[in-house]
């Protein structure tokens, strides 16, 4: 099935049963080959879907979207690359947006949100070239129509959970999906940076909002999300000033 | 060095903040890690490019000869000068300036590995080709293949896995001719 709404994202569709990561696979591709722009490898079933390193994610057989999008982002600098992970994240939540009305988030860096509960998960893998990026593979998980999640996971939810009807057609999410993410990457390579960093706030999960964290080293702290450094990193503000934190460095508490 | 000036040397680190202290004077090698080695390595890991590895040149004789160009060039890989000019007292100890460097392309993390069960994708006596991936440089979960711009054979692998690197990092030391 090709995607007929976009101008290259889903263009080259391939669809597997079964695959270990559609991550692997699509670093693979481009390990062998020179698939186009916008080719996307999805899998029905993820057997060994990749977090980050030393983490999982995990998705039932035929319920949700695993899928992984190879891109070739050669304008963006390889010190300027969190733009990527904004403008990718912003795609998903539209996506997700699109379909449930409650409030859908990007929790920093990049999760996205209904309400509170993590929907979706980004994980992206770039080959360098030098000082800028080279190729590109964006793997994308969201939950669609999965209702039960194992209790290892904190606070999972899934589109069909914050809509009323009872099947969310797959395709149309994916549809939708590439759509969005399209959108979001000409944008990028329209330059329309600052367009993207300041939505990608408005929609921050916890952005501007009172609420209590913890840092690595176990001190606990209320603070106020107060934007980003240029690298990504996460500015709080709190009563001793503003702090910068890395993804490790900071808890969510609830 | 005198057993008692180790003694000593313990003594002064063990009252400072340090986490490790490396020398090398011709053949002799000295590495020491303090108490606070293992807090400070995942503390570091936490906080990835904030932290910078602690400066130990204030003190230490630099493990490498410093035979960095002075300018940085945004490529991953560079050439060291050529060895034709290196004193002779450097025979006897490693001559590294035959070899050459991979530098990390930015500040991240660095893992020499995908995940945790992988092998690594360079090891010391690997022979790496031109366009291989070395490692994995993660910054924001952004994760980053970096490929070698040069082949020859791994001599040496400066960075421990999961440790911060910063912009222009020596990562591995390669052998041209290995």
């Amino acid at each position: 099935m090709q995607n007929r709404n976009t101008l290259f994202i889903g263009k080259v569709l391939l669809n597997y049963a079964s695959l270990e990561s559609t991550n692997a696979s699509a670093l693979e591709l481009l390990s062998k080959s020179n698939p186009s722009e916008g080719t996307v490898i999805s899998a029905y079933e993820q057997t060994i879907g990749r977090g980050q390193i030393g983490s999982s994610w995990e998705s039932e057989a035929g319920k949700n979207l695993t899928l992984s999008l190879i891109l070739y982002p050669k304008f963006i600098p390889v010190r300027h690359q969190f733009i990527l992970n904004q403008a990718i994240a912003l795609g998903v939540r539209d996506t997700v947006a699109a379909f449930v009305d409650s409030e859908v988030t990007v929790k920093w860096p990049n999760d996205i949100y209904i309400r509170g509960h993590k929907t979706a998960g980004i994980l992206i893998q770039n080959q360098l070239l030098g000082s800028n990026l080279q190729a590109c593979v964006v793997g994308i998980g969201l939950n669609v129509n999965q209702k039960i999640f194992s209790p290892a996971l904190s606070n999972p939810t899934s589109l069909l959970l914050n809509v009323t009807s009872t099947l969310l057609d797959l395709g149309s999410v994916q549809e939708e999906l590439f759509i969005q993410l399209e959108q979001r990457y000409l944008q990028l390579r329209g330059g329309q940076e600052a367009k993207i960093q300041g939505e990608y706030l408005q929609y921050m999960y916890r952005y501007g909002t009172l609420a209590d964290y913890e840092r690595a080293d176990g001190t606990r702290f209320r603070g106020t999300i107060a934007g980003l450094t240029e690298t990504g990193k996460l500015l709080v503000r709190h009563e001793h000033g503003t702090e910068a934190f890395e993804i490790k460095g900071i808890k969510f508490l609830a | 060095m005198t057993l008692k000036e180790i003694q000593e040397l313990i003594k002064l680190l063990n009252k400072s903040d340090l986490t490790e202290f490396k020398m090398k004077d011709g053949d002799f090698e000295l590495s020491i890690r303090t108490k606070h080695y293992e807090k400070t390595r995942i503390q570091a890991i936490s906080t990835a490019s904030a932290q910078p590895m602690m400066p130990i040149s204030s003190i230490a004789t630099p493990f490498v000869p410093p035979a960095a160009p002075s300018s940085p060039s945004p490529a991953a890989t560079q050439d060291l000068p050529a060895s034709s000019s290196a004193p002779a007292e450097q025979s006897d100890t490693e001559d590294t300036s035959k070899y050459l460097q991979i530098k990390s392309p930015m500040v991240g993390t660095f893992y020499r590995s995908s995940s945790p069960e992988k092998p690594p994708y360079a090891k010391v006596g690997d022979r790496i080709e031109k366009n291989s991936v070395v490692c994995i440089i993660e910054a924001m979960k952004l994760f980053n293949e970096v490929e070698s711009e040069i082949g020859g054979k791994i001599v040496k692998v400066m960075v421990e896995d999961a440790q911060p690197v910063e912009y222009d990092q020596v990562l591995f030391l390669v052998d041209p001719k290995g």
